[in-house]
């Protein structure tokens, strides 16, 4: 702390950050304002009318139509986050310690499908889960029923798709904290008496942690504006909070709909995760304390 | 001596092609402190991953504790290691981490808690140090810390891998002291891996010196000093003068000529020849450097060496010459006083004792 203050007083220091302060000003703070100011206009003929009221705010607070897309955004993102962070945790482990001799190759694997457009992997899956798709086919070329996996344009279809594009995240930043761990950690649990399984719980995943936590955090702020696989692997029947504020500013040309949506959308997210910060920190005051 | 508490027979350990380990045979009693010294990549970490079971072995067989280790994983051996770098679990506070073992057990609280503070005060750890973590505690707290871990369940034996090279001399010469105490006071068998000869020979009751995964000699510490089972052996411990001789048989014992050492009578016990010297054949006599002394002028001595003084080396306690003697540079270490006996330039002669002298192969 007292070496913050001391920086804060650093007029060198001070100067260096200009830069970023106007980058974040230009392109956050100032985007964000402006969006909130647009949330107290109005539209009419599809024009936007500077009438400074709260007729939106009405509109979206009496909807109940809106908060349960909202509902289901965060219900989905929660879930989404839930399962990228339980799944990474073998995977990444798996990549480090029983595949090690692999794992330049599975990093790259995974780097490729990673950057590789989300349009193109996306309609992927399509073609893949297809009632008359590859999967299909394959499953009925070997005996069942035709069409024996039904999920496609289905909410589960949106979550396979979500968990599969937000993977990587929670996988790299996993491995990442993961690898760092002093493999001497591991060795003298195991020399202390512990098996593989008790050696990981006491030792590997709490130090893991703070990889597992920034994962998770990725992921469930992504997750939150996901728009792409609703639409292509849901089928647009249950639409998420990005595809209505996409409607609100495109098809409905109403944007302080869309702009109050939006806010809805960030406090939201910014309270859960808030929420989840303080538990975090609670946690390890106790676990300090014990 | 009841069974020993450690059988090693004719380990192998081979890393893909490369034998790290070649037919290591080792017994080590109960209660014993074993000190393995060796130059680096010499195999005596491998060694010590073996018995601690992080390491599978590529033959020979293991016995500790009369069980055989053969496929036996680290968790369930009767053995519990130091790490070189301590390896304390950062996420666990003091208390925590000692009391590891115990936790792992499944042993009641209290129990655990009993027997941490017995190793708090075993370890002269302050009792307020229990709730902190490993990072707020110096070095010296931490080497205590990690002791008293590797100590709390009692194991049969202990493994050590270097755990005092990063501390600094002082703190070392303190530590050394404890550990060689608490070796005393509990009672467990120490296997202790350094590349610290002077350490060794300081805490070990016999050490096995190692070279390229072999063991070259076994014995006490004054066996391994003064009578080496080779040149390897004596240059690696401590500085040594290595004179070329002939080493001839005569009678019981040998007879050696040697161009620099003037003697009397060139003779030595058959105990001052180690084993692998062939009579007739080119041998190295070693010298200690504390063996050599000053000669007065009209004093007399065994074997005696006449030089010019290189260089010297004020150490406190002693002081070290280099002493030029035809051409070939000789270490001597005299017992320190205030008035230098002899100055840079000086030319000198050395006596020594013929029963100090011990023959290698060259």
């Amino acid at each position: 702390m007292a070496e913050m203050q001391k920086s804060w007083r650093d007029g060198a220091l001070r100067l260096s950050t200009l830069p970023l302060l106007v980058l974040m000003g230009l392109f956050f703070v100032i985007p964000l304002i402006m969006t909130a100011l647009l949330s107290f206009q109005g539209t009419q003929y599809y024009r936007l009318v500077w009438t400074w009221d709260l007729n939106v705010w009405t509109d979206v607070f009496s909807q109940i139509h809106y908060w349960k897309i909202m509902w289901r955004t965060l219900t989905m993102a929660l879930v989404c986050t839930l399962l990228c962070t339980v799944l990474a945790i073998p995977i990444a482990y798996g990549m480090l310690h029983r595949l090690s001799r692999w794992s330049d190759q599975i990093t790259l694997l995974m780097v490729f499908a990673f950057l590789t457009d989300a349009v193109l992997k996306t309609f992927g899956w399509v073609l893949f889960l297809d009632r008359s798709g590859v999967l299909n086919g394959t499953l009925e070329s070997i005996g069942f029923p035709p069409a024996a996996v039904n999920v496609l344009f289905s909410p589960n279809a949106t979550m396979i798709g979500m968990v599969y594009n937000l993977l990587p995240y929670t996988i790299f930043t996993t491995a990442l904290s993961m690898a760092r761990i002093d493999r001497d950690l591991v060795l003298a649990a195991r020399d202390a008496g512990a098996t593989r399984l008790r050696a990981f719980v006491e030792v590997t995943l709490p130090l893991a942690k703070p990889g597992i936590w920034a994962g998770a955090v990725l992921v469930f702020v992504l997750s939150l504006g996901v728009f792409l696989e609703p639409k292509v692997m849901g089928g647009g029947t249950s639409p998420l909070a990005a595809e209505l504020i996409r409607q609100s500013f495109e098809t409905r040309v109403n944007w302080p709909l869309g702009a109050a949506l939006t806010l809805v959308l960030i406090v939201i997210g910014a309270a859960v995760l808030a929420v989840a910060g303080a538990l975090a920190f609670w946690q390890a005051r106790r676990g300090s304390n014990d | 001596m009841a069974s020993p508490i450690i059988q090693a027979t004719g380990i192998e350990k081979y890393y893909g092609t490369y034998r790290a380990l070649s037919n290591i045979t080792l017994s080590v009693a109960n209660g014993e402190f074993l000190a393995l010294v060796g130059p680096s990549g010499c195999g005596k970490t491998s060694l010590l991953k073996i018995l601690a079971g992080f390491e599978d072995l590529s033959g020979g067989s293991l016995i500790i504790d009369g069980q055989d280790m053969a496929g036996m994983p680290a968790s369930a051996r009767p053995t519990r290691m130091v790490f070189q770098k301590l390896a304390l679990f950062p996420h666990k506070t003091v208390a925590q981490n000692i009391g590891f073992p115990l936790h792992l057990a499944k042993r009641p609280k209290s129990e655990i808690d009993t027997a941490v503070r017995r190793m708090l005060e075993l370890m002269h750890l302050k009792e307020s140090y229990l709730n902190r973590y490993p990072h707020e505690l110096s070095g010296g707290e931490q080497q205590r810390v990690a002791l008293a871990r590797s100590m709390i369940s009692q194991p049969p034996v202990l493994l050590l891998d270097e755990p005092m090279s990063a501390l600094d001399a002082k703190l070392k010469k303190s530590l050394q002291a404890e550990l060689k105490h608490l070796h005393r006071h509990v009672g467990t068998s120490f296997v202790h891996v350094t590349h610290d000869l002077e350490e060794a020979m300081m805490l070990a009751d016999r050490i096995c010196v190692m070279r390229a995964g072999k063991i070259v000699q076994i014995g006490e510490p004054s066996e391994i000093y003064y009578r080496p089972a080779d040149a390897f052996v004596a240059g690696f411990i401590g500085d040594t003068n290595l004179l070329p001789a002939k080493i001839t048989r005569a009678g019981e014992g040998f007879e050696f000529s040697c161009d620099i050492l003037q003697c009397s009578a060139p003779r030595l016990g058959a105990d001052q020849v180690a084993a692998g010297v062939a009579a007739g054949a080119d041998a190295l006599l070693m010298i200690r450097p504390e063996m050599l002394r000053l000669l007065a002028p009209g004093e007399s001595a065994d074997c005696t060496l006449a030089g010019t003084v290189s260089e010297y080396f004020i150490r406190g306690a002693s002081i070290q010459y280099r002493i030029t003697v035809a051409d070939t540079e000789i270490v001597m270490d005299v017992p320190g006083t205030s008035v230098l006996p002899a100055k840079q330039g000086d030319a000198v002669q050395l006596g020594l004792s013929l029963s100090d002298l011990f023959a290698v192969e060259a």
